[in-house]
């Protein structure tokens, strides 16, 4: 499967949770069509916010959400996706109380219309990660963290989105675990997808990435590919505590 | 003694139910949505005399009453919420709190300037029929109105479990933003979600009204009741709202048979207040806002 997808662009975002309390001052991104484009950042930078501010769960004072050159900043979040565009949070988001299978067939709520092709996906999720396969009747909420996470990507992409938001996937998850997460990712972008990925992992990060941003106190900092990054890891997260 | 003991049973049984009703949408408002409901017993108060004004003025059985009231008041609720709700949402729960309080207060005194503060009662020609099961006499009225209770409660359960939109609605309760990423658009579904609280108080209030007298004035009582069903059976649980529902039913129909009535109050209120010492989270095991 391939997917056409289009090129995500942020420009001069200033964004935040209050107007007297600005995260993003002025920050520019583009993430490139059916490549993983990498945040990084110290806390408190203005990673995640990048992330909601293009989800729509933040709203830009000045700049713009572009896709394909098309202005995103006065859609609402549930209208994102039918842009293509799907967001895994940072952290546990399965619905706990809600089985397996009911988890990923509302991520497929945009076909919902269509009840064929919406049991089609929602099997072709099951197909893709088989090991969910004999989880499907259990409660996400009694899942390990890893089979949490298999079934919030799986919920991601019912609905086959083009542009791929992700925040810290590797939070709270074991090492092993961790490493599988970007190994999917990798195995997304190699299906044509936009990746747009926010991470405190900066080793694991940068290993999967094309291109890199990184942010400081809610602006641009350095950019540049990962070969650029690859060799100079530690003096990158030395700038960051300031030694 | 053993046929008051069967009679009492039953009769629990079936007020157990409508009880169940009362605090069904109350439950289900604050536990997806987080609103402490107050003018909930409002609702119930507006269904009695919605049921009573069918009857007097059209001779609408209270029955018939009970499945109008389900559109009606969900259309009442709907506009409640875009109207209300969504402007005091996301203000604190102070704010929200001291909007459905406010709007208690109006509805309750529209009532009164309506209605008069005089008790109302509905008087069918079953409402003072009933029939015999072994030893025990059972009021066909009781019997109709928890009948009609269960239904509402099961149709509340299958909606909510076995459709699309009330599994959304489920999660829209659990992790509001996951849902909205997934292209749900929670403020339609909390506008249904609210109208079905509203139409499950509406309908409780026809109930209600095809057994108590009503007034404008009486339905705070009915608040402290649909507040002591959630309590017990913890938030936003259909299934644990049907248990409490029972629970409470069955308490007080044995108190009011064997303890002098001004006990009966005392007996239910002491064992909200020992459950809430003691467990918490209510009968469940698990303390959460989930449906």
């Amino acid at each position: 499967m391939t997917i056409s997808a289009p090129q995500l662009q942020i420009k001069g975002a200033v964004a935040g949770y209050t107007p007297a309390q600005q995260i993003l001052k002025g920050v520019d991104i583009a993430a490139a069509p059916g490549k993983i484009t990498v945040v990084l950042g110290p806390n408190g930078t203005g990673k995640s916010t990048l992330l909601k501010l293009v989800a729509g769960f933040v709203k830009a004072s000045e700049g713009d959400v572009l896709l394909n050159g098309k202005n995103l900043n006065a859609l609402p979040v549930h209208e994102r996706l039918g842009e293509g565009i799907g967001l895994l949070p940072q952290g546990r988001s399965a619905f706990p109380d809600l089985t397996v299978e009911e988890n990923i067939e509302l991520g497929g709520w945009s076909l919902r219309s269509d009840r064929k092709r919406l049991r089609e996906a929602v099997e072709a999720m099951f197909v893709r990660y088989p090991h969910l396969e004999k989880l499907r009747d259990r409660r996400a909420g009694t899942l390990s963290g890893g089979q949490q996470r298999a079934v919030e990507i799986a919920r991601m992409l019912v609905s086959n989105p083009s542009v791929l938001l992700i925040d810290e996937p590797s939070v709270g998850l074991s090492p092993i675990v961790a490493t599988q997460v970007y190994k999917e990712l990798v195995e997304l972008r190699d299906e044509g997808r936009t990746i747009l990925l926010v991470d405190q992992d900066v080793r694991a990060a940068i290993k999967i990435s094309d291109y890199v941003y990184v942010l400081t106190s809610g602006k641009n900092d350095i950019q540049g590919d990962r070969t650029a990054f690859e060799g100079d890891l530690g003096s990158i997260v030395r700038g960051w505590l300031g030694v | 003694m053993g046929a008051q003991v069967l009679t009492v049973i039953i009769d629990g049984l079936l007020l157990g139910l409508i009880y169940a009703g009362i605090g069904l949408g109350l439950s289900l408002i604050l536990g997806v949505m987080g609103v402490v409901n107050v003018a909930h017993s409002a609702f119930i108060m507006l269904g009695s005399y919605f049921a009573y004004e069918l009857f007097r003025r059209a001779g609408i059985d209270p029955i018939i009453s009970a499945a109008l009231a389900l559109p009606v008041f969900f259309l009442l609720g709907s506009v409640v919420y875009r109207t209300l709700i969504t402007r005091v949402e996301f203000t604190g729960p102070t704010q929200g709190l001291i909007a459905m309080f406010g709007l208690m207060v109006l509805i309750e005194n529209l009532g009164v300037i309506v209605w008069t503060t005089d008790a109302r009662a509905l008087t069918t020609h079953y409402t003072n029929t009933s029939f015999a099961i072994g030893p025990a006499v059972v009021a066909w009225v009781k019997v109709l109105a928890g009948g009609l209770a269960l239904a509402l409660i099961g149709a509340a359960w299958v909606f909510l479990h076995y459709t699309l939109t009330g599994r959304a609605i489920r999660a829209i309760g659990q992790d509001r933003d996951a849902a909205a990423v997934l292209g749900i658009n929670v403020h339609q579904l909390l506008t249904i979600l609210f109208g079905l609280g509203i139409a499950c108080a509406g309908v409780a209030g026809v109930l209600l009204g095809m057994i108590y007298p009503f007034s404008p004035g009486g339905q705070v009582f009915w608040l402290a009741w649909a507040f002591l069903v959630v309590v017990l059976g913890g938030l936003g649980s259909v299934a644990n709202t049907l248990v409490a529902g029972l629970v409470v039913g069955i308490i007080q129909t044995f108190a009011g048979a064997f303890v002098p009535f001004e006990f009966v109050y005392l007996i239910l209120y002491t064992l909200l207040a020992v459950i809430l010492i003691v467990r918490r989270e209510g009968l469940t095991s698990v303390a959460r806002r989930s449906i």
